[in-house]
């Protein structure tokens, strides 16, 4: 069936018809026309651009000349998700470069290719106005902030697995999308602020004489607002913002053997979290946790 | 209308925006309304404020108080403390660089009370999506003065006398340009607006178009009265899409109020504007190639003259200012080219924003007079280097500009004076650079930049271009020689001389100012195999220092080559340099410090 509405479309193509039709007697709209028939198929294919060529009277020659010659038009079909990584100034002098080769690595194919699974389309652009926040990578209007070839790997799972929780088996990796205080169930995920897009862990914090409000990243499990030497979660104690109980001293990281912080994910399952990225599920502690295992029973 | 007693300005710029200020302005109202404030307190959103790198930014009139990375969840408490307690909601001051000290207000912060804003009078203030707003800061009085009681020769005798210059690269008088079309023979002619703003490094145009696009149609309204046009354009990025939504809606209340559309102010004249998206393509910001994409065609420049001002669009006389130029228009009219005049140095005229962004503590717009120096602005209103490094160079005009090192800090910032030194005022990127940043790499930058954006309309910028980029590569990757050295310069000076348009001309002067201040590094690329900044990925390695690291296996788990392996019955991890490809995951990703450049 796929074919034969693509081969319908090629021969009378009704859309490129009407938008056509809304801009007739404008001599300088095929531009225009180019951009809302991409907006509407997602690239140009070529039945549309012979149709152009057709309801506009310019040759097929002129117009795929000026298809091509803009970057924004794109010949051939897209990514589910759009990978877009700024090559403005700014960001590359911090680094975008290594961004883009990594994201490119990753992925498999260069900038302005897609992936042969359909998945990524990774595309470059030239400042995105968010210098501030370079190096910048946009991934489906999502900001990624001062990335680095480190991140690339975790914002391009983020970004296959989407935001919602998967039902991860004991063990396996999971994003925290929902997490409370394994001691008094309270809430401890704030949407309200992100990291990265996602909501952030909300601790209370203390380093080195140093106390006070922190965040903990859910995409790479970074700490975000203790002072910079504290970075590392195994140098920092943390603690419940409501009932103070601490966080970070029940499990320590299968991967990278520092203490963690554990919290109870939407399930009732313990995720334990690390600052080298590992987010795990554990089911079986919570069994033998007896204050965690009523709030798992409560949940 | 009830009686405010408080307006929060929320910065809705694009920076802003993509750090998420927009849940911050829904959790405001929300939280107002719930108690009661919301007669009380007005939020109003702007454009953008200026201080890209503390977004979400929040000010609160009349005190002007200034809070920086505000989220949703920190609007309650910030309600409570500062609308219900009256004080001062501290932890989201910013504080100052020098002393630690907290700074309340706009009016403390050096970032803003060192600059003078003309251009961005009204970013940050108003709302750039209400006329009312505009009209209520005096928009719109100098187009209706000038069409009842001026003549289009007052206009461009005022704009004389400012000395503005056309602030899309060239520096072209306006004053002169405008009477050029003006008495260009021609029944029909049009007013353009270039709003391509292609430096990959700038994005000033952008902030003016998003925050304060009336000042922009009032003043192209004005240039159409001074060259008799009835019909203007502005040519907008397809990658600007806030800006587009923002001026297009501006356009409309325009027509609605009256200020656009037929028989202005009860006159005989006329002025409509359209807007044409552009398509993404550097060589459209060149004005024959721009008025070639607005005609729906492919964007390529034409050897000039005949210039625009005699024959642009459709072979019409067209007058053609950037942004900013014509943002300069209104206050000129309003309080006269002499005051105008007044500011800046003796041949550079008035202020410029400048997009100041890199390794800066503070990033973002500043608009400051012309003349002021390069130190004042990375010092006192950037803040400086951050991170404790020492700054090398600024970087200006983008990929047709130059770089500026350490030793010219105090030079003005004027048309005069960065020519002086080999690099250009340009549309206004400033990009400060620091020791990790590699001369070479940024030239080389630069040049692909150059080859991706060349129209391959002339060989010499097509070649050529891409022959610089060859040698420069040579050089990163260590396999240069000195004679390519000459070559390279060689080079460079044939594409300069022959190349057809404004894009190939420039695009070697990257390459030569690096070589003029920085020959040392290149050298130091080419005969030591040295890359003294560590960015040139072909000349540094990575490896592991055993002390610092603890085993935890980090890095060797993101490795995307498996390059890294664990020492056997040692808890240390160790790089295997000859398959490692310089990804720099490693570096990134270790938490001790342990993976070192070298
Ligand atoms: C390759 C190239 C790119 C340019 N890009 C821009 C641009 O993005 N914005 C702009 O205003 N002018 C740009 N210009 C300059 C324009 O050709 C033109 O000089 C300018 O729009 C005139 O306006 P002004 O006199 O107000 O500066 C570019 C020139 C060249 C050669
Ligand atoms: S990440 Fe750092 S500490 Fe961990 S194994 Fe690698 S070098 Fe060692
Ligand atoms: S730089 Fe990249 S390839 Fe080389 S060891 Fe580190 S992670 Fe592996
Ligand atoms: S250079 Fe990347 S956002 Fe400006
Ligand atoms: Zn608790
Ligand atoms: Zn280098």
């Amino acid at each position: 069936m796929d074919t034969m509405r693509g081969d319908t479309i090629g021969a009378d193509a009704p859309d490129v018809a009407a938008i056509a039709a809304a801009h007739r007697g404008s001599r300088a709209a095929l531009i225009a026309i180019l951009r809302e028939v991409q907006a509407a198929r997602g690239y140009l294919p070529e039945d549309a651009l012979r149709a152009v060529a057709r309801h506009t009277g310019r040759s097929l020659v002129d117009v795929y000349a000026v298809a091509s010659f803009y970057h924004s038009f794109s010949l051939k079909p897209r990514g589910r998700h759009t990978v877009c990584a700024c090559l403005g100034t700014a960001c590359h002098v911090r680094g975008g470069q290594q961004v883009v080769e990594a994201l490119s690595r990753e992925l498999g194919v260069r900038a302005g290719e897609t992936t042969p699974d359909g998945e990524f389309t990774l595309e470059t652009a030239n400042c995105l106005g968010a210098c501030a926040l370079g190096p910048v990578v946009v991934v489906d209007g999502r900001y990624f902030a001062k990335v680095n070839p480190g991140k690339v790997r975790r914002i391009l799972s983020q970004a296959r697995s989407g935001v919602a929780a998967p039902e991860a088996a004991d063990g396996e990796r999971a994003l925290v999308t929902e997490a409370v205080c394994p001691e008094c169930g309270r809430p401890l995920l704030d949407a309200a602020r992100p990291i990265d897009g996602y909501p952030s862990l909300q601790v209370s914090a203390q380093c080195n004489g140093w106390r006070g409000r922190a965040r903990i990243s859910c995409v790479d499990g970074v700490l975000d607002g203790a002072p910079e030497n504290a970075a590392a979660l195994e140098r920092v104690r943390l603690f419940c913002p409501h009932c103070s109980a601490g966080l970070n001293d029940l499990l320590r990281c299968g991967e990278c053997g520092v203490p963690t912080v554990s919290v109870l994910a939407g399930d009732g399952a313990l995720v334990q979290m690390c600052g080298c990225g590992e987010q795990r599920v554990r089911r079986a502690e919570v069994e033998g946790a007896g204050a965690r295992r009523e709030i798992a029973q409560l949940s | 209308m009830p009686a405010y007693r408080s307006t929060v300005l929320l910065c809705a710029g694009g920076g802003c925006i993509s750090c998420g200020c927009l849940p911050v302005r829904e959790a405001m109202e929300a939280e107002l309304k719930r108690r009661n404030l919301a007669d009380e307190v007005r939020v109003v959103q702007t454009g953008c404020v200026g201080s890209c790198d503390l977004g979400p930014v929040l000010i609160v009139y009349p005190d002007e108080v200034f809070y920086q990375k505000v989220s949703p969840g920190d609007v309650p408490k910030l309600v409570d403390e500062h609308f219900l307690k009256g004080r001062v909601f501290e932890r989201l001051l910013v504080k100052s660089a020098e002393t630690d000290n907290l700074i309340a207000t706009q009016r403390e912060f050096a970032f803003f009370n060192k600059q003078v804003k003309i251009v961005l009078e009204n970013c940050g203030v108003i709302d750039p999506e209400n006329i009312e707003e505009y009209v209520a800061r005096g928009g719109y009085l100098a187009l209706g003065q000038v069409i009842s009681e001026r003549t289009p020769e007052w206009v461009i005798e005022e704009l004389k006398k400012s000395g503005l210059r056309g602030r899309g690269g060239a520096g072209f008088p306006a004053g002169t340009k405008w009477d050029f079309v003006r008495k260009a023979p021609g029944e029909r002619k049009y007013v353009v607006c270039n709003a391509d703003e292609g430096d990959p490094g700038a994005f000033m145009d952008r902030s003016v178009l998003e925050g304060d696009p009336h000042r922009v149609l009032e003043a192209m309204a004005i240039a159409g009265f001074a060259a008799s046009a009835d019909q203007g354009y502005i040519y907008v990025r397809a990658e600007y899409p806030l800006a587009i939504r923002r001026t297009r809606r501006a356009i409309q209340q325009a027509r609605e109020a009256g200020f656009l559309g037929r028989n202005l102010f009860e006159s005989s004249f006329s002025f409509d504007i359209d807007i044409r998206v552009g398509a993404g393509a550097f060589v459209c910001g060149e004005e024959t190639a721009l008025l070639a994409s607005i005609e729906g065609k492919r964007g390529i420049p034409r050897p000039r003259p005949p210039f625009p001002a005699v024959s642009g669009l459709w072979g019409k006389p067209t007058l053609i200012n950037n942004v900013e130029t014509y943002a300069c228009i209104v206050p000129i009219i309003t309080r006269g080219g002499d005051w105008y005049a007044s500011i800046g140095t003796e041949k550079s005229k008035g202020t410029k924003v400048f997009a100041l962004a890199g390794k800066i503590r503070n990033t973002g717009l500043v608009e400051v007079p012309m003349g002021t120096t390069l130190r004042e602005i990375v010092y006192d209103i950037g803040g400086g280097v951050p991170n404790g490094r020492k700054f090398k160079a600024a970087q200006t005009g983008g990929p047709s500009g130059g770089c500026i090192p350490a030793e010219h800090l105090d030079i003005p910032m004027d048309y005069e004076s960065l020519a002086k030194v080999g690099s250009i005022v340009g549309s206004g990127g400033l990009i400060i650079m620091d020791e990790d940043s590699c001369m070479v790499d940024v030239a080389k930058f630069f040049m692909e930049f150059c080859t991706d954006e060349s129209c391959g309309k002339c060989p010499p910028c097509r070649v050529g271009t891409r022959q610089i980029y060859g040698l420069l590569d040579k050089i990163t990757k260590g396999e240069a020689r000195i004679e390519d050295l000459h070559l390279l310069e060689e080079l460079c000076g044939m594409v300069k001389e022959s190349s057809l348009c404004g894009l190939g001309q420039t695009a070697p002067n990257p390459v030569l100012s690096t070589l003029r201040y920085f020959r040392d590094e290149y050298l130091e690329h080419i005969v030591d195999r040295r890359c003294p900044a560590k960015v040139c990925p072909s000349l540094i390695r990575y490896s592991i220092d055993e002390a610092a690291c603890t085993g935890c296996s980090l890095c060797a788990r993101n490795c995307p080559e498996n390059t890294i392996f664990k020492v056997e019955d040692q808890k240390k991890y160790r790089i295997d340099p000859a398959r490692c490809v310089k990804c720099g995951v490693c570096f990134d990703v270790c938490r001790f410090g342990a993976v070192v450049k070298s």
